[in-house]
């Protein structure tokens, strides 16, 4: 139509505009804040949209506008810097609104307002729960766009507070772990109450009057850090280091040790990483699936079992408080496993840890390997499923607890599979099979039984693959997916034995105390390094039946190296049980939709998106565990 | 022989029956003062995306529900989006309509659900020839040299 092409080339034209009045907007910024506030709007409604335009222009804001929400994730990526403010609808055909505002908080840390006719409570719940700043009822008016300025502000402030109290206490940090209750993107408690307040007042009536006290109104443009792949590995790996509860920014910025990190920035992102976190683990109670981070894999993954790995792990002491599972999954989420394998690879850790039936992947590589040491008892019900990968180029496959955890074969390095080891990982891998399930049976059960209580995390048991090449990638599914896979190789045994009456995804379920290899290997990335993302998914199931996974984030991250590792459940389960070393087919998968494009993954979490090339599932054996159902599950996000 | 004192005379009247009547609300007058200088057939441009949407919205849920199956959760999406437009630009029995047809949506019920999607065009169709009625006179005010009056 030709209204559609108008407002297409003027959105463009605005575009083109506002990027290269980038610079000079920051400029008016400064000078007259709030215009030149520079505001991305995203609403497949072309007439709303063209309205919209229209009364931001007149509050003298810098509009871009975007009828799609790829589209604008793609401006955002691209233009970095460029944007201050978000305005998005929530139904939108090619995307749900409230996942592109989650990968906005998480990748580009803008504030985002939603936008909807729909104004009943729950869906404003909804944008508050994915952080929104601020849920707006269509019809929009001018009013209320006058002060979504605020919003911008607002967070610069918080980002400051922030900094200044983690330098100094660590209560303060408790403190804010506590307002992060309230589930808001990235605010204080003050900012969330102003903006509960304010929604409140919004459903009911206009409010213009905003008191911001500010100094600064036009707050100088930081540099905006990219959270990348890498980076946040070593952020995790450093928060498990220290430990959830005693991470605070100046610490990990120390851990971190990177030139040009500022407290600040770590600051604010530890604060989202909370927030992830607990909203893993409140998703997991709810046992509906948090499409957070990297969609982790929740409740909805029912492990029948532990899988003697997870059962050993994740036993008795193998609980790992959600925050650090999350924050395995976070870590798994991919980041070069050198950073976390260095900073993992503490034998004596896992050692230690390995106490009980912690499971400590392999030394090398174990993803958090950590986060398992510092479990702590009977962190909750749920059961985190954790999904253990295990990407260790390095033969040793890590330590999984020899109580009988499946123990890969001590020195078998399940791990680093490496197109080499293939074989050698499926030969280790079917012995221990056969070595647990005579061996563990008796333990898994009682294990079983006490896990059943305890949140058998394993993120721990993601071991993440050090080396770039053989790694193990649980599925390397394109980003795409809520799972992202990233190089963390888990290897989740248990999720070996899928069951086929789990519809859901069965991370490491062990039917029966039919433990195949929990191994979870996924994505196994041929040459190449894979990136770990791991997608921790614990899989501690306590039982046989179906039970909650909690925090299965598992994200399939496309190594870039990593060929198109798909795991294929069902040909996995099968070969498992029938032969070893069988190559993950990624016909499954493939329905699966695991390489769909359909969703986005933050890009801090996946590095890469690409679809995996199904070819490669050919590739040296991956050995994916993943139940069907698991996959099923991701086929799903 | 004042013609252009004539026609503001018409437009006004003509403009508070339509909020009288309900074809329009308040959000139809917010969209008229955003019309400036720098946007001088806002609103025209405006109400015809608007109508351009509707038609095709109109004719998707005609198609949802000629189907075998009808899939509720579709048509009710498309009814959804008509709302947000609709009470975007201020077209207030069409608002209605919707938000009527979105609960035979959920009830999943049929007839309901045609009913109001023939109300919908209907009032669809009157809102067209109102507002264009209404352009028209703006038209013929400024050609004669007038201006056009502010309706409150």
């Amino acid at each position: 139509m030709a209204a559609l092409q108008r407002l297409g080339q003027s959105s463009l034209s605005t575009s083109a505009s506002s990027y290269v009045s980038c610079k000079a907007g920051e400029m008016a910024v400064l000078d007259q804040f709030p215009a030149g506030l520079r505001v991305l709007v995203v609403d497949d409604d072309l007439t709303c949209l063209k309205i919209l335009e229209q009364m931001l222009r007149r509050c003298l804001y810098n509009v871009t506008t975007c009828s799609q929400a790829a589209v604008a994730l793609n401006l955002l990526r691209t233009k970095k810097g460029c944007f201050d403010v978000v305005l998005s609808d929530v139904h939108m055909p090619d995307m749900d609104g409230y996942k592109l505002l989650e990968q906005v908080g998480l990748e580009m840390d803008l504030p985002v307002i939603m936008m909807s006719a729909d104004a009943r409570v729950c869906a404003v719940m909804k944008g508050i729960r994915h952080g929104a700043c601020d849920y707006l009822i269509k019809p929009i008016r001018e009013e209320e766009l006058k002060n979504i300025w605020q919003h911008v502000v607002r967070r610069k402030r918080n980002e400051i507070k922030e900094l200044e109290h983690s330098g100094s206490l660590e209560d303060n940090d408790r403190h804010k772990r506590g307002s992060d209750d309230v589930e808001y993107a990235s605010s204080v408690n003050e900012g969330t109450e102003g903006t509960l307040k304010t929604q409140r007042k919004r459903s009911n009536a206009k409010e213009d009057d905003v008191d911001l006290e500010n100094d600064d109104p036009s707050m100088a443009k930081k540099p905006r850090v990219v959270w990348s792949v890498e980076l946040h590995q070593q952020f995790v790996s450093a928060v498990n280091q220290l430990g959830i509860d005693k991470a605070i920014p100046k610490r990990i910025l120390e851990l971190m040790n990177v030139p040009g990190l500022t407290r600040e920035n770590v600051a604010s992102h530890l604060q989202k990483f909370r927030l992830y976190l607990k909203r893993l683990s409140g998703v997991a109670q709810q046992g509906g699936i948090v499409s957070a981070f990297c969609g982790p894999v929740d409740t909805n993954v029912k492990l029948s079992s532990i899988g003697r790995f997870d059962i050993q792990a994740l036993a008795a002491s193998g609980q790992i408080a959600p925050e650090t599972l999350a924050a395995l999954h976070a870590e798994l989420l991919g980041r070069p496993t050198g950073n976390l394998v260095t900073a993992m690879e503490e034998p004596a850790l896992l050692q230690a840890s390995l106490q009980g039936p912690k499971c400590i992947p392999a030394e090398h590589g174990v993803a958090f390997g950590q986060p398992v040491v510092k479990c702590q008892p009977n962190i909750s019900k749920h059961f985190p499923q954790s999904i253990m990968f295990v990407d260790d180029a390095s033969p040793m496959f890590g330590a999984w607890p020899s109580n009988g955890l499946g123990t890969v074969a001590p020195g078998s390095n399940l791990v680093g599979l490496n197109p080499q080891n293939n074989n050698m990982l499926t030969d280790i891998l079917h012995q221990q099979q056969q070595r647990q399930q005579q061996h563990q049976k008796p333990q898994q059960q009682s294990a079983l039984s006490e896990s059943s209580r305890s949140i058998n995390v394993q993120p721990s048991c993601l071991v993440v693959p050090s080396r770039s090449s053989a790694n193990f990638q649980a599925g390397n599914s394109p980003v795409d997916q809520n799972y992202s896979y990233n190089r963390s190789a888990v290897i989740d045994y248990s999720l070996l034995s899928s069951q086929s009456n789990n519809s859901s995804l069965n991370v490491g379920q062990i039917s029966g105390g039919d433990l195949k290899t929990t191994g979870v290997l996924s994505g196994y990335s041929g040459p190449g390094s894979i990136s770990p993302s791991a997608s921790s998914c614990s899989v501690s199931a306590e039982h046989n039946t179906s039970q909650q996974v909690q925090n299965s984030t598992l994200t399939f991250r496309a190594a870039r190296q990593v060929p198109g590792l798909v795991p294929n459940v069902a040909d996995i389960q099968g070969s498992y049980r029938a032969k070893s070393g069988e190559v993950l087919d990624q016909g499954p998968l493939r329905n699966l939709g695991f390489v769909g494009k359909g969703t986005r993954i933050p890009s801090q979490l996946a590095v890469d998106e690409y679809e995996l090339p199904m070819n490669n599932l050919n590739h040296g054996k991956i050995y994916l565990t993943f139940s069907q159902n698991r996959l099923a599950l991701l086929g799903e996000l | 022989m004042d013609v252009v004192g004539q026609l503001q005379r018409q437009f006004i009247d003509y403009t508070a029956s339509l909020y009288r009547e309900g074809y329009v609300d308040d959000q139809f007058t917010q969209l008229q003062k955003l019309q400036d200088e720098s946007s001088p057939d806002f609103v025209v441009e405006v109400i015809t995306l608007f109508f351009d949407d509707c038609e095709k919205l109109i004719n998707n849920m005609a198609k949802a529900m000629e189907q075998q199956v009808v899939d509720f959760k579709q048509v009710d999406s498309h009814v959804h989006q008509l709302k947000g437009s609709s009470s975007s630009v201020g077209a207030m029995r069409v608002k209605n309509t919707c938000v009527a047809f979105r609960t035979f949506c959920e009830a999943q019920n049929l007839e309901g659900c045609l009913r109001c999607l023939q109300q919908v065009n209907h009032d669809y169709s009157l809102l067209k020839n109102k507002l264009q009625t209404l352009f028209r006179l703006e038209q013929q005010i400024l050609a004669a040299g007038g201006s056009i009056p502010m309706v409150e």
